[in-house]
């Protein structure tokens, strides 16, 4: 198990700056995860901490040790590829103890460890079989048995499941955290879907155009993103994001959003904005729809609705603007029904309009 | 078609029925000319003919002609003398000792020919300056007349003024003259012209290999060499066999330049003494059951080929 650094690194493609200024430290025995879009640079990294990709420049250490020099094979650590890269003419037993040959480990302890990897991973029936005959979950255990095998350093993983269906995606979610919590091994694990990130990671980076956006608990990043874009990337249906003025003073403040009538909440809630122009945030739970009006509430209409069976997600417009609620399903019975809706104002977010910066009160 | 179409369109208008009526004439003259079935035939039956005159007559005549006495250089009818010819052949020494030379410069050809043209692969598969224009010249020699090649490879091998004795510093050596030395010398001439060929193959065997699975193996702690007789070789191993298999049944064949470079008792390939034995001795029927032999051969060592490529294959 092992302790992965990474200071200052930059990696650039011909002109195209591809990693900015990336710092980040990977505990012992931690499960990263590395989230954000195609082309945000996260494969990128993965690659560099392997040794696949060498860095522009900046340093990169595994258990203390400079490794951005040294070659991939030379680094003990192991990579699970999105497109699984089993060997193709060898069976499963072969490609398993594809590692552990080429280190000349010797046969019968060979046996023994893919025997023990196979079992952890319940392929054991498949270890007489070709790739070309597995489905692609199985295809996918086998990649992680090839690189459980050895056991490295680091378990490194670039979208592991994102080619298989959505059932399989889960399923095969839950049996790579099994697996982590099992082996406890230094994982980085590099996805776009949030909701994998969400629910492996102890931290989750996110990243964006080669910047680190956060590196923070799953729980914070989702309940205190620290910019616009972490914002609106985690959680789904995406955060309304909206601008927002802040009127009055004494012991409340009206938020309003366009033209509307506004909301009534707390001045504490909005003191530490200042005046200065800022974007609101408010997750579609943080919504409040009733069906009759009272405090706090402002009336509007529904403009769409989206059944999703355990709730549905309901437009509604405010001002010149159209929020996105969540609420229990049938609560909404179509468009164009009368709503009132209120903002959960302790689970507001402001970001500064200039930066997207998170604008977050000091506690 | 055109049945259907009328019915199609009669009960909707009279102008498409005008139309229609319009077009009969034409289309039933084209299906009075030409049916698919005639056209179809028309493509086939100068090929069929081609092959029946230039290949099935010839392989059945010479067939006959391998169980007779028959000489085609006189008039004298041939008279059926069943295996004999057959026998003679498998009896005499000397034809085994044009096997022997055979195999021993197949052997020599296609491994230096796949040797050569996969190294040739492997270094023009990875990033090169100029691969395209080095590409193209490397394939030049394939692109040459056998004869050709054979007449200036006599020059560049000659003893007085030859530039390969110059450049390696040998003095008056004699490549083809020299019975241990004329079927190497032969052979390199074969490995030179087809190389180019082995490597085209393999280029395209080699660049058919994924990039992840080397990466795969990189982080799997493999060497290079580990890397390439575990991954590489048996990935390439299909289309390579398939070189082999061409290469192979080419280098049985091997007559032009070695029947022009050399005229050794060393270097008589069966070729060789297959076309002596027909058109120098007119012995027609012992040389065609010559050929016979020699095909027989070919086929079977083809055969063995074949079922390593489908074993190939099937991983």
């Amino acid at each position: 198990m092992a302790q992965i650094k990474l200071q200052n690194v930059q990696k650039f493609f011909g002109a195209v700056q591809v990693l900015r200024d990336i710092n980040l430290e990977i505990a012992d025995g931690e499960f990263v995860v590395m989230l954000g879009q195609s082309g945000c640079g996260k494969t990128t990294t993965l690659r560099a901490i392997a040794g696949l990709e060498t860095v522009s420049s900046g340093t990169i250490t595994i258990d203390g040790r400079e490794v951005q020099d040294l070659k991939a094979a030379d680094r003990d650590i192991a990579f699970v590829f999105q497109s699984f890269s089993l060997y193709p003419h060898m069976t499963v037993y072969e490609n398993i103890a594809f590692p552990l040959r080429a280190v000349r480990i010797p046969q019968s302890d060979r046996d023994k460890e893919v025997k023990e990897v196979a079992k952890v991973l319940g392929i054991e029936r498949l270890l007489s079989k070709r790739p070309s005959a597995l489905s692609g979950g199985d295809m996918q255990r086998v990649a992680i048995g090839r690189a459980l095998v050895r056991r490295p350093k680091a378990l490194l993983m670039d979208e592991p499941i994102g080619a298989l269906d959505a059932k399989l995606r889960e399923q095969m979610r839950a049996e790579i955290k099994r697996l982590h919590i099992a082996r406890n091994s230094t994982s980085v694990y590099v996805t776009h879907d949030q909701v994998e990130a969400m629910s492996l990671a102890d931290r989750i980076v996110v990243m964006h155009d080669g910047v680190l956006q956060q590196v923070d608990s799953p729980e914070q990043v989702y309940l205190h993103p620290a910019n616009l874009f972490v914002a609106q990337f985690v959680g789904s249906p995406v955060m309304n994001i909206t601008d927002v003025s802040v009127e009055g003073s004494g012991t409340d403040a009206l938020l309003r959003i366009g033209k509307s009538e506004g909301f009534r909440v707390p001045s504490a809630v909005v003191s530490h904005l200042n005046g200065a122009p800022a974007k609101l945030g408010i997750r579609p739970e943080a919504i409040i729809l009733s069906h009759n009006g009272g405090e706090g509430f402002v009336e509007t209409e529904t403009t769409n609705v989206e059944p999703l069976g355990s709730h549905d997600i309901v437009d509604i417009r405010i001002g010149d603007e159209t929020l996105r609620a969540r609420c229990e399903s049938g609560f909404a019975r179509g468009e164009g029904e009368r709503m009132w809706v209120s903002l959960d104002h302790h689970r507001a977010h402001f970001f500064d309009a200039g930066n997207g910066q998170s604008l977050r009160k000091e506690v | 078609m055109r049945e259907r179409s009328r019915r199609l369109f009669h009960p909707e208008s009279d102008i498409v029925t005008d139309v229609i009526t319009r077009l009969e004439p034409d289309s039933r003259a084209a299906s009075r000319g030409l049916s698919d079935l005639t056209i179809r035939n028309l493509f086939i039956i100068p090929t069929i003919a081609f092959l029946i005159i230039f290949n099935v007559f010839p392989l059945l005549y010479s067939l006959w002609t391998s169980f007779t006495d028959f000489r085609a250089s006189t008039t004298a009818p041939a008279n059926w003398i069943g295996l004999a010819n057959y026998r003679e052949l498998l009896n005499d020494p000397f034809i085994w000792r044009n096997f022997t030379i055979t195999a021993k410069y197949v052997i020599i050809s296609v491994t230096g020919q796949v040797v050569v043209g996969f190294g040739l692969a492997m270094l023009l598969n990875r990033a090169i300056p100029f691969k395209g224009l080095v590409t193209t010249l490397l394939l030049l020699p394939m692109m040459l007349s056998m004869a050709v090649v054979g007449l200036f490879w006599k020059l560049l091998y000659d003893p007085s003024f030859g530039i390969i004795n110059y450049f390696l510093g040998l003095g008056k050596f004699e490549w083809l003259a020299d019975p241990q030395v004329a079927l190497w010398a032969v052979a390199i001439v074969d490995i030179w012209m087809w190389s180019p060929f082995v490597m085209l193959l393999s280029l395209a065997g080699l660049s058919a290999v994924p990039k992840h699975l080397y990466e795969a193996a990189e982080i799997d702690r493999a060497g290079p060499f580990y890397t390439f007789f575990r991954i590489t070789l048996p990935l390439v191993a299909p289309i390579l066999m398939i070189a082999i298999i061409f290469r192979t049944m080419e280098a049985f064949k091997t007559f032009d330049h070695a029947y022009i470079l050399s005229s050794q008792p060393t270097t008589e390939l069966i070729a060789i003494r297959l076309y002596k034995m027909a058109f120098l001795e007119w012995q027609t029927g012992l040389s065609s059951a010559f050929a016979y032999i020699v095909l027989i051969m070919v086929v079977a060592i083809t055969n063995i080929y074949v079922k390593y490529l489908n074993r190939a294959k099937a991983r």
